[in-house]
């Protein structure tokens, strides 16, 4: 296809330099030291990200105004965090000028969506400074995660240090030191359904995107995509917020995130072609065209 | 022999309304009626049963330009009725916010006023769209009071228009530090604007009030001294904010008002005998039309101490500061003088305001069907809500609206004045229409008598 890791204007493996970022980080502490780096020169006021909920690994969005906040969300949750939810009380009751926010690719199209038909959003589209998106090949309810980890895996939701959906597995690690691993085949009827037509997977849409395909364990593979996400990606260089390798030089490289990115894209095409003859003489609404 | 004339629509205010003016050989009115012709839209009626967290929003559709009035007002009836104390700094945010939309609203209908002034010492008349100076400067200050005051009201309210942030109980969000830090920055950068703006008004309308004529479609209509004088009282709740029933000494007192029909209130059926197709831009309403403003009235005629009464800028500082100028130039005087106390109150509750503090109120009664009532003072007056909630629901509501209290008042102020000058006059009281129409009339003994449209 080609056009399967969307526009961008460089690729790197990266890593935060920040050891204490590392230490929960779940690859190369990307969104977090960026945003951190953003926050502390004044380029954000405050990053909405995922944050700890009231059950584990139930992500809550909030709004990050400190370094310290920013600590708390980091590592990936395997269920639906609604960060766009908080995209206009950002810039009201919290009175932000320059807001970050981090998401997978369908809550980065949300937000260019917003900032080009800005529906019920005024003063929302030009103050968003930084959109920070995280590949994503599907997302799993709550309750999904919670069964697969209590159930499949037979590990407490209390004991998880970190899961990871990587090299065919989806791992779950505990804070024992334990390790579970189960085929991805198990996981599949778990998946949300809105996930199947998304034809997204490095968040196309971000200024910089990020995520773990790609890169070696402890690194990210980074995109930095738009001209505010190249200014403020060679900031953070220049500050020395990250170790940097040229992503030819890395196993597996683009080639692993092409042929990724092209087996969800070509998987959700057909499903999103199939609701066009889903019922007999009448179809589902495709999202993609006009109705 | 008098003559009919019509102006229909009338323009530069909010809504859809039309002036029907008996006048004499020399073109004065003898007896002027301005009548809204907005359709009823019947906020009061559909209230009923539904949720008293629903309705405040629903009314704040009423009008886009006081979207806070109609909010504040209608959530602070329903916790009148369910007699629900909102926690401080909830209130704070809400001066904050009636504040900034009272700003943005003077400053909107210095906009729409200003065509009718001159530039002082001149026979030019001010257009506001104008590109030259000093009107283009005096129309970006104006644009900057509006931007203040709308960017103040959308943090502290949530939205500047139809305010998300208020609830019944208090408000849904505490703001932050940050947040508070902006909107008193905003208002200290405003607060010089103002001022200036303030006084440059006030001189625009010293000036108009010193000259002989007006030039109305090319003719010099001679301006009355006593232009839109009427022996009509003033009605105000609060210099500010606002009344309710929850208050020690309320400023406001259901048992003296009253309501009338329009057909008390307003001529019956006449004819057009007086046009001129040369009034800007589109002349009046031709010779032989018929008009009937007792039954084309879209609102109800209410009374207060069986009075109307004249409520708005200039009825605030008569009722609070003892001002004493009557008339059109006095209440657009009273207006523009508005604008320095919108800035200090914001400051001074910022000032106040504990952003850790609590904005709902801990325990929010259900209500018991008794009657509960705010009267907020809108940018255009006094606007009362009146309200009675059993367990969560509405069973009665209704809307007393500035613009509803200012038409039979202004309708009287008409008389005396040349009809090309009514206009000037209508826009005196910064007319709200689609705020104004409603049609629930109740007699002496709070019966309703005449539901109109909305059955």
């Amino acid at each position: 296809m080609g056009t399967e890791l969307g526009k961008y204007k460089s690729c790197v493996s990266a890593r935060s330099t920040n050891k204490e970022i590392l230490k929960r980080s779940q690859d190369g502490g990307i969104v977090t030291q960026l945003f951190a780096y953003a926050l502390e020169e004044g380029i954000i006021d405050g990053a909405i990200v995922a944050g700890p909920g009231d059950e584990p690994y139930r992500p809550r969005p909030f709004i990050a105004t400190t370094v310290d906040e920013l600590m708390s969300a980091r590592g990936t949750k395997y269920n639906i965090s609604p960060n766009v939810s908080w995209i206009k009380e950002a810039t009201r009751s919290y009175g932000l000028d320059k807001v970050g926010i981090v998401g997978t690719p369908c809550q980065m199209q949300a937000v260019r969506k917003g900032q080009l038909y800005p529906f019920g959003w005024r003063d929302v589209d030009d103050k968003i400074a930084l959109a920070i998106g995280i590949f994503c090949m599907e997302n799993f309810p709550y309750q999904s995660i919670k069964q697969l980890v209590e159930d499949h895996a037979g590990v407490s939701m209390q004991s998880v240090k970190k899961m990871d959906i990587g090299k065919g597995k989806f791992w779950v690690y505990t804070e024992r030191g334990a390790t579970v691993q189960l085929p991805l085949k198990v996981t599949h009827k778990y998946e949300q359904p809105g996930c199947h037509v998304c034809l997204d997977y490095v968040a196309n849409l971000a200024d910089v995107s990020t995520g773990s395909v790609g890169s070696p364990d402890g690194w990210s593979t980074v995109f930095v995509r738009t001209k505010n996400g190249d200014d403020i990606w060679g900031k953070a260089i220049a500050a020395g917020c990250f170790e940097t390798k040229p992503i030819d030089q890395v196993k597996p490289g683009l080639e692993l995130v092409s042929k990724l990115a092209n087996e969800k894209i070509s998987k959700n095409q057909k499903t999103v072609e199939a609701r066009a003859t889903f019922g007999v003489n009448k179809a589902l609404r495709n999202p993609y065209i006009k109705p | 022999m008098s003559k009919v004339v019509e102006i229909s629509p009338t323009t530069r205010h909010e809504g859809h309304t039309k002036l029907v003016m008996k006048v004499n050989d020399e073109g004065i009115i003898e007896r002027g009626d301005w009548v809204s012709i907005t359709p009823v839209r019947g906020i009061e009626k559909l209230a009923l049963g539904k949720t008293m967290d629903q309705v405040p929003k629903i009314s704040s559709r009423v009008c886009g330009i006081c979207p806070i009035a109609h909010t504040l007002a209608g959530v602070e009836a329903m916790e009148g009725s369910i007699r629900c104390e909102i926690p401080r700094d909830a209130k704070l945010l809400r001066i904050v916010l009636q504040c900034a939309n009272r700003l943005h609203s003077h400053a909107l209908h210095n906009i729409l006023t200003l065509p009718d002034m001159y530039l002082p010492g001149t026979d030019t008349k001010i257009n506001p769209f104008s590109p030259e100076e000093p009107v283009r400067s005096v129309a970006k200050r104006i644009q900057k009071l509006r931007e203040i005051g709308q960017t103040i009201g959308e943090i502290s309210g949530g939205e500047a228009i139809h305010p998300s942030n208020p609830r019944v109980g208090g408000m849904f969000k505490a703001c932050t530090p940050r947040a508070v830090q902006k909107m008193y920055d905003l208002a200290k950068e405003g607060l010089p604007l103002a001022i200036e703006h303030m006084e440059f008004m006030i001189a625009v309308l010293r000036n108009y009030q010193n000259r002989d004529w007006s030039e109305v479609g090319g003719k010099q209509i001679p301006i009355p001294k006593d232009l839109g004088y009427h022996d009509q009282g003033c009605m105000a709740a609060h210099p500010m904010y606002a009344s309710t029933n929850l208050d020690e000494n309320p400023g406001w007192d259901p048992e003296r008002w009253t309501d009338v029909r329009p057909w008390d209130w307003y001529m019956g059926e006449v004819e057009i005998s007086l046009a001129d197709p040369s009034y800007p831009i589109g002349g009046t309403t031709p010779v032989g039309s018929k008009a009937n403003p007792q039954m084309e009235a879209c609102t109800g005629v209410p009374l207060y101490d069986g009075c109307p009464v004249e409520v708005g800028p200039r009825a605030r500082l008569v009722t609070f500061k003892n001002f004493d100028e009557k008339g059109t130039i006095g209440q657009q005087i009273a207006r523009q003088m508005e604008y320095p106390d919108c800035f200090y109150t914001i400051m001074k509750a910022l000032e106040e305001y504990n952003p850790s503090g609590k904005v709902v109120a801990d325990y929010i009664p259900q209500g018991d069907g008794s009657l509960g009532w705010a009267a907020n003072e809108a940018p255009r007056g006094c606007d009362v809500h009146l309200a009675k909630v059993k367990d969560g629901r509405v069973q009665y509501y209704e809307l007393l609206v500035p613009t509803t209290w200012n038409f039979p008042t202004c309708s009287r102020a008409l008389t005396g004045a040349p009809w090309q000058l009514a206009e000037v006059i209508m826009r005196g009281y910064d007319p709200c229409v689609s705020c104004a129409t409603h049609m629930i009339v109740v007699d002496d003994d709070k019966r309703i008598v005449a539901q109109k449209l909305i059955q």
